[in-house]
């Protein structure tokens, strides 16, 4: 035989309880409170902060928006606060005391981590008034190529058998120790 | 300088020649090309002369307080003048090849 919905609903129970009978089985552990999902999330951000400002190191192109490794840890530091609000202050509702606990320690560990990641990998001194202007010239220097041999700027702008004469040299300095 | 490494050719064709400095020795930056596999010429300034004839020293900024160059571009033409040049306020914030490329098609 065929029940229509509407049948079910007036035979056997009310919608509202079909409802809610659903949501608790996907919102609810077994406590019967809600998951707590800010926590989550908001660790997820923190732990994604350090990842995207640590791609470049190990190959990635250079970062496109050199923030980003702070605004993530950031806003995810504000979801698990949202968290931890709901844990304690709305304690009937949400669970997640301990792991709220636990993650905003976390959280905010990674938040300082990134704000001195942040401070370091921008650390650089003022640029000098010193330093060769476009239009200057600059000195003649000899220093030793990788294999130790003395190499200077102006020879680099003789002509060899394969190639025409230079235009310019690209001096890129770096700093070591990598 | 991987991007550098990777437009090789182009460098080339435009007539300008890449060059790394840093004030790791010849063995260090030896390892480095070998290990990244950059083919292009480094030059070891470990007492920072030309670092510091260039006034870009930073002063203490190596991992144990060493002396080292903050990151820095210079293209250099033919009579020595500096046509080009770029700093950064972010380590990992180098200029890409094709801005370096820009850079040089400008030079006549």
């Amino acid at each position: 035989m065929l029940l229509w919905p509407s049948q079910i609903s007036v035979t056997t129970f009310h919608p509202k309880s079909l409802r809610a009978g659903v949501l608790n089985s996907v919102r609810m552990g077994e406590t019967g409170k809600r998951r707590n999902f800010a926590i989550w999330l908001g660790l997820l951000l923190t732990l994604l902060g350090p990842l995207s400002s640590g791609l470049v190191f190990i190959g990635f192109p250079a970062e496109p928006i050199p923030w980003i490794g702070l605004a993530l840890p950031t806003i995810g530091v504000v979801f698990v606060l949202i968290g931890l609000w709901r844990a304690f202050a709305r304690s009937e509702i949400y669970r997640g005391k301990i792991a709220g606990s636990i993650v905003a320690v976390l959280s905010l560990l990674l938040l300082a981590a990134s704000v001195a990641f942040f401070r370091a990998v921008r650390h650089i001194p003022p640029q000098s008034a010193g330093t060769p202007k476009v239009g200057q010239q600059v000195a003649d220097f000899t220093l030793p190529d990788s294999n130790g041999h003395p190499v200077s700027l102006m020879q680099l702008f003789s002509a060899s058998a394969s190639n025409p004469t230079p235009k310019a040299v690209l001096l890129v300095f770096y700093r070591g120790y990598w | 300088m991987r991007g550098i490494e990777r437009e090789l050719p182009e460098f080339k064709a435009q007539g300008i020649v890449p060059v790394a400095i840093s004030v790791d020795a010849p063995g260090t930056s030896e390892k480095l090309r070998g290990a990244k596999g950059y083919t292009f010429l480094f030059l070891s300034d470990p007492k920072a002369e030309v670092i510091r004839r260039y006034e870009i020293l930073h002063a203490a900024g190596g991992p144990d307080g060493q002396d080292i160059s903050r990151p820095a571009e210079f293209l250099v033409d033919r009579s020595g003048t500096v046509r080009w040049e770029n700093f950064t306020e972010d380590v990992r914030v180098r200029p890409r090849a094709e801005q370096l490329l820009a850079a040089a098609r400008a030079i006549p």
